[in-house]
């Protein structure tokens, strides 16, 4: 499998190029356009349960959905083009072994080598006051497509390193993490607009976005009539 | 696809060149003494004092009631270069890209709200999908540009240029304009459709494609305003509150 990323930074999208019999998942929702050659099989992963289309479609409903489209070209030469739902970046992870935890709306694509388990409860949930952050477990070797809200960058850490958990794109496995408050009060931290963060630590690979999708939302959200 | 800025080419019926591509593409059409574009409402972000704006129905009630179904005002404004030559800019609603085309005795479909400026000899006029526009909801309500002239288009988040020469397939959403050479149809994804229960209820209009068959031309942007406003719906404050 082929790809470019295209439009970079804020409006990027991503081409896959397959022949024939290569296969990749991505999210319902995240496929622009695309040649005909190729067949769609929709499954669903879900937090804190199995799979399963009709449990899928109940948390679906109850706003956990993360429905998955899985791409087989059946033709050679077949082409499609990835984007997510918000203005940003995309970045390419080749995975060649071990693990990487991506934030669930970061997660875009993988190739089927690459195990996709988005149970995965290092964070408790309850932690992220509703904002129906999940997060997403991949294992395997292949291709990882992450989508950032903004700008993406890339952190080696080496020691520790402090992120406020909206900013997270993905991380490392080998990176012990924590979650924690900024500042030394908790008031404190949440006054300064910072509140949760998470605090890596070890060596390992940490990618991070310039923009905190759920900041962002929660600006516009009490602005527009109730639903 | 290309990035760069746009500019006239001897065809061109007018002077113009596009840059800050492609998110936030800013449109300057430069007019010679009496000459005129035509442009949506709230396209201009600016412009020479000699340039005259006249707002107004275009086309009389059956051509401007087509255009409000093909989701464009019913106003199109008139810019003359009335007092001299002038310059005007324009810029899409959306940050985005914008996209010159030269229509010669030619039609081009838009999507609704993709149009943005055209230049004399172009008549534009809704088209009602019937079914086909109803089923794709927001999806696929058209505008049709015929006759010979330039035209400009717009879109939210960059766009790409496809050669069709067989068929294709693009997400509803995502379609910003296309060459009438091709024959479109819109469906439900396959994958969507074998497991009956589903389909396109739970996905409100996620799923929705237009399926392109032929050859020519179709423009499909790199983000869609619907994905980005059922993102933000989840913020909403619920009414119980």
């Amino acid at each position: 499998m082929q790809h470019e990323i295209l439009a970079r930074p804020a409006a990027t999208v991503v081409r896959l190029d397959l022949d024939e019999g290569e296969s990749f998942t991505c999210e319902v929702g995240a496929m622009i356009a695309m040649t005909t050659g190729m067949t769609v099989e929709t499954t669903s992963r879900s937090r804190g349960g199995s799979g399963g289309l009709l449990k899928g479609l109940k948390r679906m409903l109850a706003g956990e959905n993360f429905f998955l489209n899985h791409f087989t070209a059946q033709k050679p030469n077949q082409s499609i083009y990835l984007g997510p739902q918000l203005m940003g970046d995309i970045r390419h992870h080749f995975l060649s072994s071990g693990t990487l935890i991506v934030q669930g709306s970061s997660w875009l694509a993988s190739s089927p080598g690459i195990e996709i388990d988005a149970t995965w409860q290092g964070f408790t949930s309850a932690l992220f006051s509703g904002e129906s952050m999940f997060w997403v477990k991949c294992t395997g070797a292949g291709d990882l497509f992450l989508s950032s809200f903004g700008a993406i960058y890339e952190v080696d850490v080496d020691g520790r390193y402090t992120v406020d958990t909206g900013h997270i794109v993905a991380f490392e496995e080998t990176l012990k993490f924590g979650i924690g408050k900024a500042g030394k009060s908790l008031i404190g931290s949440f006054l300064g607009g910072e509140g949760l963060v998470c605090k890596f630590e070890g060596q390992g690979k940490l990618y991070c976005q310039s923009h905190n999708p759920p900041s962002f939302g929660t600006l516009l959200g009490p602005k527009l009539r109730p639903r | 696809m290309s990035t760069g800025n746009i500019s006239s080419e001897p065809n061109s019926d007018i002077r113009f060149e596009i840059t800050q591509r492609p998110d936030f593409a800013l449109l300057s059409v430069f007019l010679e003494q009496g000459q005129k574009v035509f442009a949506e409402p709230a396209a201009m972000a600016s412009m020479s004092p000699t340039i005259e704006l006249k707002a107004g129905f275009k086309g009389g009630f059956k051509k401007t009631f087509g255009r409000m179904l093909g989701g464009e005002s019913m106003i199109i404004n008139t810019f003359t270069a009335q007092n001299g030559p002038g310059e005007i800019t324009f810029a899409p609603g959306t940050p985005g890209d914008t996209i010159h085309y030269h229509l010669d005795q030619s039609t081009l479909y838009m999507q609704r709200g993709a149009f943005m400026v055209h230049t004399e000899g172009i008549e534009l006029t809704g088209k009602w999908q019937g079914a086909k526009g109803f089923f794709s909801g927001e999806g696929l309500v058209l505008l049709k540009a015929s006759g010979s002239g330039d035209m400009f288009f717009n879109s939210y988040g960059a766009i790409l240029e496809i050669d069709v020469t067989d068929e294709y397939i693009v997400d509803t959403s995502y379609v910003v304009a296309f060459e009438e050479t091709l024959e479109y149809r819109v469906t439900i994804l396959e994958g969507l459709k074998r497991s009956s229960k589903i389909k396109t209820l739970f996905f409100g209009g996620e799923g929705l494609v237009c399926r392109f068959s032929g050859q020519g031309k179709v423009w499909i942007q790199t983000r869609a305003v619907n994905p980005f406003l059922n993102w933000v719906y989840r913020f909403r404050p619920s009414r119980s509150n």
